[in-house]
């Protein structure tokens, strides 16, 4: 029993199984939302969200159950590939020549010169063997490992890309110019030295700049401007530009002009002020500001060329009213005033690092090599004897059939041309 | 008159004669009349140098290759289909496959037609030298699925025609048609895992990580699996023929969910609108 489920486990038939399974479980992740708070589910699709939940489908590439079955796969694909491998060894030696199989078409015909034939395949890189009434051609034995290297490949990059998750580092940073951030684990500091927008004529954002510094032991040992699609790289941690935001500066004051409180705020972020019992938020800020359709305010493009604040205050929770002021005029209320004064844009950074990539990269390479090996290297065998040209190939026969038909009607041709 | 206007016109007229051509080769298959295969086949010729005309005129005019939302995708992918038709027509002689797959071209022009045509310039995240290898390969690999699938399915019709002992037509050899859409795939095939490992490089130094499990991703993955299978059906000769051709015509499905149905049904890093 257990010798024909193991059997079973590394056949052809669960392999083709295994791929039906992994694409259809796959869709799951593509069409339900991932990653959200198990409240979501519940609430979302009520009975089902338990089974979801249950089922982690929530999860789903990370789930039980796609692990299981990627490692059903990877016992598969090795055992597969373990058990053709010593057949296909042997048919990288020189001896091998297969027997003729049965859509093997016969190509004689009695206008043929055989040895001007044997001559025109030693040109297209066949190896010839003299036999007792005739000779055998072959090429490109090597391709028989083509399935093996391809198969190698893929178990690399599953392999990679799972321990490189396992060991993968990786953040997010929101940093002002100026500001810094130290990764004590990598023995360097990251300074954002200025962050800025790149324009074209009709406004719309052309690129984001950060221009980062590393610091080690209080000294620079590296400088860059990085973007998106061009990342900073060091000590093996990479540094990505990921997004953008603005910080507004908001100064509470009393009439005679006296700083009461200050702080910075993002947009959707309020403040609480405690003496008079005042929530200050700040819906938005938008540097070149419009109305949309819905009588939105909105931002048109990202350059300072109109910026207003969208401000909502509230007492004890209560709505006041919602403002739309420019830079440095105050909102009053009772004795005091609110003023948003300036914004500065911050830098978002990914930092990741993760070596899974090299494997996931060599794997790529390995697998690629052997689709090319199998598609196009393929080997290749002709039989001539007496009154018999067979090609031979397990793969794609008609293709093969046809190279030499062409090669034997060529040959005709000369021929003919000499006479 | 500006550029836009002759790309449109251009772009209008190939669509026209895609149409043309597309009832050429059907009335050539049912007719049997060489006449008007070589029509069929004359027309789609005309119609791709015309169609090719009108995205030389976008290239001139934004000054890019036109890989940039999802119009632009649709008729470049147009074009590969076509492109791939007519390669294989005149390596392989292979007139009547035009019908299974001049449709399909039509088709997705006929969805291009529907999206806005307006020049956006590149955003960030599209700016970069891999956009080019990434969409080049995936237009010549969707463009071969195509082709594979037309020749899947005269394969099914025709031994459908065979079970029923009904022999009139001007269908090709089966056997034919099988072992031409296996090299097909095989070349497509082979250009996936290029789109797919052109992709996981670009997106490391875009957005930081090779794989994420974006919708279009996890797609590109489905579809691979699904060509896959082909692939090993195919070496595995008892499986090959009718098995392997209906997993032909499900992967081409799945390449047109993975272009069309990702965009419009699942939100993701890849919906460029």
């Amino acid at each position: 029993m257990i010798k024909k489920v193991g059997k079973f486990i590394i056949s052809f038939k669960f392999a083709i199984i295994l791929f039906i399974v992994i694409a259809t479980y796959s869709i799951i992740g593509t069409v339900l939302p991932q990653g959200a708070a198990v409240e979501f589910y519940l609430e979302k699709y009520q009975t089902f969200g338990n089974i979801i939940v249950f089922l982690q489908f929530n999860k789903v590439y990370s789930s039980f159950i796609y692990i299981t079955l990627l490692f059903l796969f990877i016992v598969n694909l090795t055992g597969c590939t373990i058990n053709l491998l010593p057949s296909q060894l042997r048919r990288l030696s020189d001896e091998y020549f297969p027997g003729p199989l049965k859509d093997s078409e016969n190509l004689w015909n009695e206008k043929m010169d055989m040895e001007n034939f044997k001559l025109s395949l030693g040109k297209k890189g066949f190896k010839i063997k003299d036999i007792e009434k005739g000779f055998k051609a072959s090429k490109h034995k090597f391709g028989v490992l083509g399935p093996s290297v391809t198969h190698l490949g893929i178990l690399i990059i599953i392999l990679g890309s799972f321990l490189g998750n396992m060991f993968a580092q990786e953040g997010f940073v929101n940093l002002l110019p100026g500001e810094s951030n130290t990764f004590s684990e990598y023995g360097f500091t990251l300074k954002v030295d200025d962050f800025y927008l790149g324009f074209r004529e009709d406004g719309t954002t052309e690129q984001y700049y950060s221009e980062l510094k590393i610091i080690e032991k209080g000294e620079e040992v590296k400088s860059k401007k990085i973007w998106v699609n061009n990342p900073l790289n060091h000590k093996g941690l990479n540094i990505y530009q990921s997004s953008f935001g603005w910080v507004s500066n908001l100064v509470i004051k009393d009439k005679e002009g006296n700083v009461l409180e200050k702080k910075m705020l993002k947009n959707n972020q309020q403040h609480f002020y405690q003496p008079k019992h005042l929530t200050v938020y700040l819906y938005g800020f938008y540097p070149e500001f419009g109305i949309d359709q819905m009588g939105q305010p909105q931002a048109i493009s990202q350059q300072m060329k109109d910026p207003h604040y969208a401000v909502v205050l509230y007492e004890f929770n209560n709505y006041i009213d919602s403002y739309i002021v420019e830079p440095g005029r105050p909102i009053p209320y009772d004795d005091i005033e609110i003023v948003f004064e300036d914004s500065k844009m911050y830098t978002g950074l990914i930092y990741r690092k993760d070596f899974g990539y090299y494997f996931v990269m060599l794997g790529c390479l390995l697998m690629f090599l052997g689709l090319f090996l199998s598609f196009y290297f393929y080997p290749k065998f002709v039989l001539v004897e007496e009154e018999r040209v067979l090609p031979i190939t397990r793969q794609n026969i008609w293709g093969f059939s046809l190279q030499i038909k062409n090669i034997i009607a060529s040959n005709n041709k000369i021929k003919k041309g000499e006479i | 008159m500006d550029i836009i206007y002759f790309e449109e016109l251009f772009f209008t007229l190939s669509f026209a004669i895609y149409i043309v051509a597309s009832i050429g080769f059907f009335v050539f298959l049912a007719s049997s009349k060489e006449k008007i295969g070589k029509f069929a086949v004359i027309a789609s010729i005309s119609g791709f140098l015309i169609h090719t005309l009108a995205m030389i005129l976008r290239i001139i005019e934004s000054g890019r290759l036109p890989f940039s939302n999802q119009f632009e995708f649709a008729n470049s992918f147009t074009w590969g289909i076509v492109l791939c038709y007519l390669v294989i027509h005149f390596v392989y002689k292979f007139t009547a496959v035009g019908a299974f797959v001049m449709p399909l071209a039509f088709l997705m022009m006929g969805y291009a037609s529907m999206l806005p045509k307006t020049i956006k310039p590149l955003m960030p995240a599209l700016q970069s030298r891999w956009l080019t290898i990434h969409v080049g390969t995936a237009i010549i690999s969707y463009g071969s699925f195509a082709v594979a699938a037309g020749l899947s399915v005269m394969y099914l019709i025709n031994e459908y025609k065979k079970d029923k002992g009904n022999k009139k037509g001007h269908m090709p050899n089966a056997e034919i048609c099988d072992y031409l859409s296996y090299r097909v795939i095989a070349f497509g095939y082979l250009t996936l895992t290029l789109v797919i490992v052109t992709g996981m490089i670009w997106a490391k130094s875009a957005w930081s990580r090779y794989w994420g499990w974006d919708p279009k991703e996890t797609w590109s993955l489905i579809t691979w699996i699904i060509y896959s299978t082909y692939i090993h059906l195919r070496f595995n000769r008892g499986w090959k023929g009718k098995t392997a051709a209906w997993f032909s015509v499900i992967g081409f499905i799945c390449v047109i969910f993975t272009f069309v149905g990702v965009n419009v049904l699942l939100a993701g890093l890849h919906s460029y609108k």
